[in-house]
């Protein structure tokens, strides 16, 4: 398979992560692309304009120091974080369809700022950002542990104690709040969670694209990065997963067919929730597959993915 | 004087737009509770439409390269002829994006997939049947009346005061139709409580139908009228208007009509108001607004506060 496409499933899956998060406390939002715009901008603004960042290495094709880089996502995951948490204090009072229609607000007034700021390169962007790897096999490997450590953080999360109020608040927020639940702190962490995980991908994709302008973070994204979502199951992390490397690659593999493959996608978004309500990726599929592991490993693995059969001894597989 | 009443008239016929189209939204929003993001694209269809059928030939790109109908309609007769076509389109849409989740009782978050997945298909058809490039209606659509008109010593582009006095009359119809009609007080009663109204006797599907019908009927209108002032800039252009009427639909108090269209007043006047060198900030103000009332009055400046029921 074609390298740059494996890096963009890998993105895409990372992405839907950053969707599937406040989902794991009930609240639908589509903020995600909104934070990952504001890292790949922060990617591009200090990689092009800081030359302290460049290091030693020499401006005639030396290598962009991989710890700049982290220094990037560190500081667009602090920006982001701060941000998603002065908004989620705002916005998260809101319930519903009213919560997701705020982040598509916030979404469109970000894109409209950065198409206007003179800083931002307008609607043409920002281009030759520095590359800190030789070929698409580097951003792979990059892409692939940073998509391990987001997975094994969620699945840290679904096991843990502030996983299982989250998904309390998502079963029943009323039933989670009389039970001394505080839903509004939980339902911000995983609002800052998923601003985090959006802001690192967008370093990483900034660097990876080697240009970036503001349509990179539309509505148009929101929507996909949902579809991710929902096409892939929205109960575990490995739906949004399987969600994310999936439909990355579809529009891709069906470039053969030219310009239908838009025409498909979109087939496959309105056809797919009603054949597969649930997304392709149940926890009881989920645990028929783990069950069929040899028992040593699921061990290691500590496959309990769903938290009632983390409570509950009788349904581990 | 007369930059104020120009002003005033570009405000409120692209607000008039805002209204109509936050409108289509409203009547699925009231019947179903949930949004229909393909309303957009229904919108946009409206505008190829009704280009269509005042006799506009197809570009060069597209599938149908050259296609032209071989009648013209004169631009009052072409407008609800495409709201006619919409309206179908959007009950396909109802057919195919809704009705297997009802069956299913799908969660609400379902209904946003599917219908962007009719939209998307919708606005890709156009692309490639028609071509990605822009098209404007003749200026002689409007047939005899002159494009600019003198009021008050103001200078007013015909097409606008046609803007405001189309989206007046079928707000009125509208209007009356809800209060007035049999049907229209049933389209309350299944939007007030689907299942007390389907034990009085009232066929919710049917209504749920006819709310669709009537919504993409209000976007083909609306497509049509920003195409006849503006032009269609390509087939993802109603996305835009899309995303501004949700703003207006939320400011408005979702599932009011008169809220609807109050909003889109203001929205309109107030993006009128923004000055030439900010005017990249205009799209914006749809969202600011947005924001703010979110914060003071999330039912909106005309709904009703919602309780939630344990």
């Amino acid at each position: 398979m074609d390298t740059t496409l494996l890096v963009q499933m890998l993105l895409g899956a990372l992405l839907a992560l950053s969707v599937y998060l406040p989902l794991t406390c009930g609240q639908l939002s589509l903020a995600t692309p909104g934070f990952y715009a504001i890292g790949g901008t922060l990617a591009a603004l200090l990689s092009t304009k800081v030359p302290a960042l460049a290091g030693a290495a020499d401006p005639a094709g030396g290598a962009y120091p991989l710890g700049s880089v982290l220094l990037e996502m560190l500081l667009a995951a602090l920006l982001c974080g701060v941000l998603a948490d002065g908004i989620g204090r705002v916005v998260l009072r809101l319930q519903g369809i009213y919560l997701t229609i705020a982040t598509i607000a916030l979404v469109e007034i970000l894109r409209v700022v950065s198409l206007n700021l003179e800083i931002t390169g307008g609607a043409v962007g920002i281009f030759a950002i520095p590359q800190p790897f030789a070929d698409p096999a580097g951003y792979a490997l990059f892409a692939g542990a940073l998509l391990a450590l987001v997975c094994w953080l969620c699945q840290r999360l679904a096991v843990s104690r502030p996983g299982l109020a989250m998904a309390a608040i998502r079963d029943d927020a009323i039933a989670a709040a009389s039970s001394g639940i505080p839903i509004e702190g939980w339902k911000r962490l995983a609002f800052v969670l998923s601003a985090l995980v959006a802001a690192v991908t967008g370093v990483v994709a900034a660097h990876f694209l080697n240009a970036w302008n503001p349509r990179l973070g539309n509505f148009d994204a929101s929507i996909t990065t949902l579809a991710f979502v929902v096409f892939g199951g929205s109960r575990t992390w490995v739906g949004p997963v399987v969600g994310g490397l999936a439909l990355t690659a579809l529009p891709e593999l069906l470039r053969p067919v030219g310009d239908l493959r838009l025409i498909v996608f979109g087939l496959v978004i309105l056809l797919g929730p009603a054949l597969f309500p649930q997304g392709l990726v149940t926890p009881e599929r989920l645990s028929a597959v783990a069950a069929r592991l040899p028992e040593p490993l699921q061990r290691r693995l500590g496959f309990r993915l769903s938290p009632a059969e983390a409570l509950d001894p009788e349904v581990r597989p | 004087m007369e930059p104020a009443l120009q002003f005033l008239i570009n405000g409120l016929s692209t607000g008039a737009v805002y209204g109509l189209f936050a409108l289509g939204y409203t009547l699925v929003f009231s019947v179903l509770g949930v949004f229909n993001f393909a309303h957009g694209a229904v919108f946009t269809l409206g505008a190829y439409l009704t280009y269509l059928l005042v006799g506009g030939a197809v570009g060069a790109n597209g599938l149908l390269a050259g296609l032209q109908l071989p009648f013209a309609l004169p631009f009052w007769a072409a407008l609800p002829a495409a709201g006619l076509l919409t309206a179908l389109v959007s009950l396909a849409v109802e057919a195919t994006a809704f009705r297997p989740l009802r069956r299913h009782r799908a969660e609400p978050l379902l209904y946003l997939i599917t219908s962007l997945g009719a939209g998307v298909i919708l606005v890709n058809l156009l692309q490639l049947l028609l071509g990605a490039e822009g098209y404007s209606l003749p200026t002689t659509a409007l047939g005899a009346l002159p494009i600019t008109l003198t009021i008050a010593g103001a200078q007013l582009r015909s097409v606008q005061l046609v803007l405001l006095v189309v989206a007046a009359l079928v707000l009125v119809v509208l209007s009356l139709w809800l209060e007035g009609s049999r049907s229209g007080k049933a389209l309350q009663a299944v939007s007030e409580d689907a299942t007390t109204a389907r034990l009085l006797g009232i066929d919710s599907d049917a209504m749920i139908r006819l709310g669709f019908a009537m919504s993409g009927f209000l976007a083909g209108i609306a497509g049509g009228l920003v195409g006849l002032s503006l032009s269609i800039s390509g087939p993802y252009f109603g996305i835009s208007y899309g995303l501004k009427a949700l703003g207006v639909l939320v400011l408005g108090g979702m599932g009011s009509v008169s809220g609807a269209v109050l909003a889109g007043l203001i929205v309109g006047s107030a993006e009128a108001l923004v000055p030439s060198e900010w005017s990249g900030y205009r799209d914006a103000i749809a969202y600011a607004f947005l924001f703010g009332v979110l914060l003071l009055r999330p039912q909106g400046l005309l709904g009703r506060a919602q309780s939630t029921k344990v």
